[in-house]
C-alpha cells in the first residue's frame, strides 16, 4: 500500500497535530476512557472478592429467593449499560464539539 | 419421532430457508467487493445494532449460558456479564479509532499501523485460528440441538453437516450486505425464542409452591428416565432409589432396583437411570449439589474460585475485541460516531437477551433437573418448554420456536465468522480480491471447522468459548490497544507479543484439555490462562518495542492522528476504496 499520497499532505497533518484543539481532544478522550475502564474493572473484581470473602453478607436474604449476591450480580449488567450511556453522552457533549472546532480550523487554513 | 420433534425440525428448516431468502434478496443489491465484505458501510445504526447482536449471540449464549446457570448457579453469572462487558471494552478502546483506520480486518490494521508483511502474516494466522475455533462449538451445538429435539433419533453429525452447508452456501452467495439483514432478523428471532418461554415459565413458577433456596438437592418434578451419554461421577446427598440399566458403580446391571447411599456413584456411558417423582437429583460431582450452595458464590469444593473467576473475567472482557466477526461488523458503520451509537443499542439488546437466558437457566433447575445427572446441561433451554407445558400444542409450539432460535444462533454466528475468515483468506492468502475468490474462500473457510466438528468430541460450550476468548484476549487485544494508544509500538514488538500471548494461552488450554494440571492453582491457570497470558503479551510487546525503538514507523504521528481525529477532517482513508481504485486502473 503506497503511503506517498499522504506524505505530500504532511503540512495539514503537522498543523492539526500541533494544534491546541487536537491536544485537547486527545487528552479529553484519554482522561475519560482510562479512568472509566479502571473504575469499571475494579467494581467487577471487587464483586468477586466480596463473593469469596464476605459470604455471609452476600447470602443475606432481601426477599423470597433473592439474596444480596444475586442483586449485585445482576447490577453488573446495569452498570455496564450505564457506563456505555455515560460514555456516549460524554462523547456527544465534549468530544464531538472539540472535533467540530478542529474541523473548522483546518478548513479555514 | 415425536410430534414435538417433527414440528421443531420443521421450524429449524424454516429458519434456514428464511435466512437464505433474505440473503438472496440482498444479493441483488450486492455489486462490488466492498459491498460484499462490509456492506459498503451504508447500513443504518439500528439495523447494524441488531446485526451485531444477532451475530454475537452464539450457541454459547443461546444454550450455553442457561446450561451453566443450571449447573453452577451464581458463579456462572460471570459468563453473560463478561460477554456484555466485553462490548464495553471494545467501544471504549477500539471501535471508533479502528473504524477511522480504514482497515477492515486485523491484518489490514496491523499493516496500516506498522507496515510489516511478517506481522500481517502472523495476524492472518491468528484470525484463522480464532475464527475456526469459534465456529467449531457452533456447529457442534447444531448437532446437539438436532439430537435433543428428535430424542436421539437423528445423530449429531446430521445437524453439524446441515448447519455447515447452509452457512457456507449463504455466505458464498450473499456476502455481508445480505448477511446484515439476515443477522438483524435472527436477533429478533433469538430474543423472541427465549423471551416467550421465559415469560411462560415465570408465570408457571409464580403459581407453583416451589422455591429455590433449600439446603437440599433439587427434586425430580415427575418420573424421569436419564440416558447417560458420557461416563459420569455423581454426587448423592440423600439416599435415593432408582432403577438402572448399564454399568453402575463398576457392576453391570439390568433393570435393577438400586438404593444409592450418600456419597459418590459412577455410571458409564450407555447407562439408563430411572427416578421416581419427588426423589432427589444426584448431580455431576464437582458442581453444587444442594440448592442453597448453588445460590451462593464459590460453594464448597471450589478452591481457587477467585483465581479462575478473575481469569475468566479478563478473558471475556478483553477477548471480545479480538473476535474477527465482531470487529469487522463495526466497519459497516458509516463513521465513528454511528459506531458509538450502535454500540449503545447493542449493549441494551445484549443485556436484555442475557438476563432472559439467565432466568431460563435458573428455572430449568426446577423443571429439567435430569440434565444435572448426565451433564447435558446445554440442552436446558431446548427441553424447558415441553417440561413446563407438557406436549400439548402450546408446549410443542414454544419448543419449536426455541429450536428455531437455537438454529438461528448457530447460523448467525457461524456466518459472521465464515465471512471474516473468508475475507482474510481471500485478501491475504489468495491475494486477488475478486468476488469469485471470496466464494472459494468461503467454502474453504467452512470446510475446515466442519471436518473438525465431525472428527472431534464435543466440548461444553463454556470450555470451548472460554478457550477462544482467552486466545483472542492474549493476542489481538494487546495489538489493538497498544497499536491505537501507544506510539512506541514496533513491528518486532507486535510479532513477538502476539506469539507469546498466543502460544501461552492456546498451549495452556491444550495441555489442560489433555488432562494435565489437576485441581490446584496450576490446573486452574492451565485451564483459564488469561490472567497470566494477557499481561505477558502486553509486557512482551512493550519491552520488545522499547528494545527495537529504531523500528518505529516514521509516519507514526500521522497514523495516530488519523486514528484519533474525527473523520470529517477527511484524514481517514478508505482502504477498500483505494483497493478498488487500483483494480480499476
Amino acid at each position: 500500500m503506497s503511503m506517498t499520497g499522504e506524505r505530500s499532505t504532511r503540512t495539514v497533518y503537522e498543523e492539526v497535530q500541533d494544534s491546541a484543539e487536537f491536544a485537547q481532544l486527545r487528552s479529553r478522550l484519554r482522561r475519560f476512557v482510562f479512568p472509566m475502564s479502571a473504575a469499571f474493572l475494579v467494581w467487577y473484581l471487587a464483586y468477586v472478592l466480596l463473593a469469596s470473602y464476605a459470604r455471609d453478607f452476600m447470602a443475606v436474604k432481601l426477599f423470597g429467593n433473592i439474596n444480596v449476591g444475586l442483586v449485585i450480580g445482576l447490577l453488573q449488567f446495569v452498570t455496564t449499560f450505564a457506563i456505555t450511556t455515560i460514555y456516549v453522552r460524554y462523547a456527544n457533549k465534549h468530544l464531538d464539539p472539540a472535533a467540530e472546532r478542529l474541523r473548522r480550523r483546518v478548513e479555514e487554513s | 419421532m415425536t410430534t414435538a420433534g417433527a414440528v421443531a425440525l420443521g421450524a429449524m428448516l424454516l429458519v434456514a430457508v428464511a435466512s437464505a431468502v433474505i440473503g438472496a434478496i440482498g444479493v441483488r443489491v450486492t455489486r462490488s467487493t466492498s459491498d460484499f465484505l462490509v456492506a459498503s458501510r451504508s447500513v443504518g445504526p439500528a439495523a447494524n445494532a441488531g446485526a451485531i447482536s444477532g451475530e454475537y449471540l452464539s450457541a454459547a449464549s443461546f444454550l450455553g449460558v442457561a446450561g451453566l446457570i443450571l449447573r453452577d448457579g451464581v458463579d456462572a453469572l460471570w459468563y453473560p456479564v463478561g460477554f456484555t462487558a466485553g462490548y464495553l471494552a471494545l467501544v471504549l478502546f477500539v471501535a471508533a479509532p479502528l473504524r477511522r483506520s480504514g482497515a477492515y480486518t486485523v491484518p489490514d490494521f496491523a499493516e496500516a499501523r506498522l507496515a510489516s508483511p511478517l506481522l500481517r502474516g502472523v495476524c492472518t494466522g491468528f484470525v484463522l485460528l480464532i475464527g475456526w475455533l469459534y465456529v467449531l462449538p457452533q456447529l457442534q451445538g447444531a448437532g446437539l440441538t438436532v439430537t435433543v429435539i428428535t430424542g436421539g433419533l437423528l445423530p449429531a453429525w446430521t445437524g453439524v453437516l446441515a448447519a455447515g452447508v447452509v452457512v457456507v452456501a449463504s455466505v458464498a452467495l450473499g456476502g455481508m450486505r445480505s448477511i446484515t439483514f439476515v443477522q438483524a432478523f435472527q436477533y429478533w428471532l433469538k430474543l423472541t425464542a427465549v423471551a416467550l418461554p421465559a415469560l411462560v415459565t415465570v408465570v408457571y413458577f409464580l403459581g407453583d409452591a416451589r422455591e429455590f433456596d433449600r439446603p437440599a438437592p433439587p427434586q425430580f418434578p415427575s418420573a424421569a428416565s436419564v440416558d447417560v451419554r458420557t461416563d459420569v461421577l455423581l454426587d448423592v446427598r440423600v439416599p435415593t432409589d432408582l432403577v438402572a440399566t448399564g454399568r453402575i458403580d463398576g457392576i453391570d446391571v439390568r433393570d435393577a432396583g438400586l438404593r444409592w447411599e450418600p456419597g459418590l456413584h459412577s455410571a458409564e456411558a450407555g447407562s439408563r437411570l430411572g427416578f421416581t417423582e419427588g426423589s432427589s437429583v444426584p448431580v455431576v460431582a464437582g458442581t453444587p449439589a444442594a440448592d442453597d450452595a448453588w445460590l451462593t458464590p464459590f460453594p464448597e469444593g471450589r478452591e481457587n474460585g477467585l483465581l479462575s473467576t478473575y481469569s475468566l473475567i479478563i478473558a471475556l472482557f478483553l477477548g471480545t475485541m479480538g473476535l474477527p466477526h465482531v470487529l469487522v461488523r463495526f466497519y459497516t458503520n458509516p463513521d465513528g460516531r454511528t459506531a458509538r451509537r450502535s454500540a449503545v443499542v447493542v449493549l441494551a439488546l445484549l443485556g436484555g437477551f442475557y438476563i432472559t437466558v439467565t432466568v431460563l437457566g435458573a428455572l430449568s433447575r426446577l423443571y429439567t433437573p435430569q440434565l444435572l445427572v448426565n451433564g447435558d446441561t446445554d440442552a436446558a433451554v431446548l427441553l424447558l418448554p415441553t417440561a413446563v407445558l407438557g406436549v400439548g400444542w402450546a408446549g410443542v409450539a414454544i419448543g419449536a420456536l426455541v429450536a428455531a432460535g437455537a438454529w438461528a444462533a448457530f447460523l448467525s454466528t457461524s456466518s459472521g465468522l465464515i465471512v471474516s475468515v473468508a475475507g482474510v483468506l481471500s485478501t491475504d492468502v489468495f491475494r486477488r480480491g475478486r468476488v469469485r475468490d471470496f466464494r472459494f474462500a468461503a467454502v474453504l473457510a467452512g470446510l475446515v471447522p466442519l471436518v473438525l466438528a465431525l472428527g472431534l468430541g464435543r466440548l461444553d460450550f463454556s470450555e470451548a468459548v472460554a478457550l477462544v476468548f482467552a486466545v483472542a484476549a492474549s493476542t489481538f487485544c494487546p495489538l489493538l490497544v497498544l497499536g491505537i494508544w501507544w506510539r512506541g509500538l514496533t513491528d518486532r514488538g507486535a510479532v513477538v507479543g502476539l506469539l507469546v500471548g498466543g502460544v501461552l494461552s492456546a498451549g495452556a488450554v491444550t495441555v489442560s484439555l489433555l488432562g494435565v494440571g489437576g485441581d490446584g492453582a496450576l490446573g486452574v491457570l492451565l485451564y483459564r490462562p488469561a490472567v497470566v497470558s494477557v499481561p505477558a503479551a502486553f509486557a512482551t510487546m512493550v519491552v520488545v518495542s522499547l528494545l527495537t525503538r529504531d523500528r518505529r514507523p516514521a509516519d507514526v504521528d500521522q497514523i495516530l492522528l488519523r486514528l484519533h481525529a474525527p473523520e470529517r477532517l477527511g484524514l481517514s482513508r478508505d482502504r477498500l476504496a483505494d483497493r478498488e481504485r487500483r483494480t480499476l486502473r
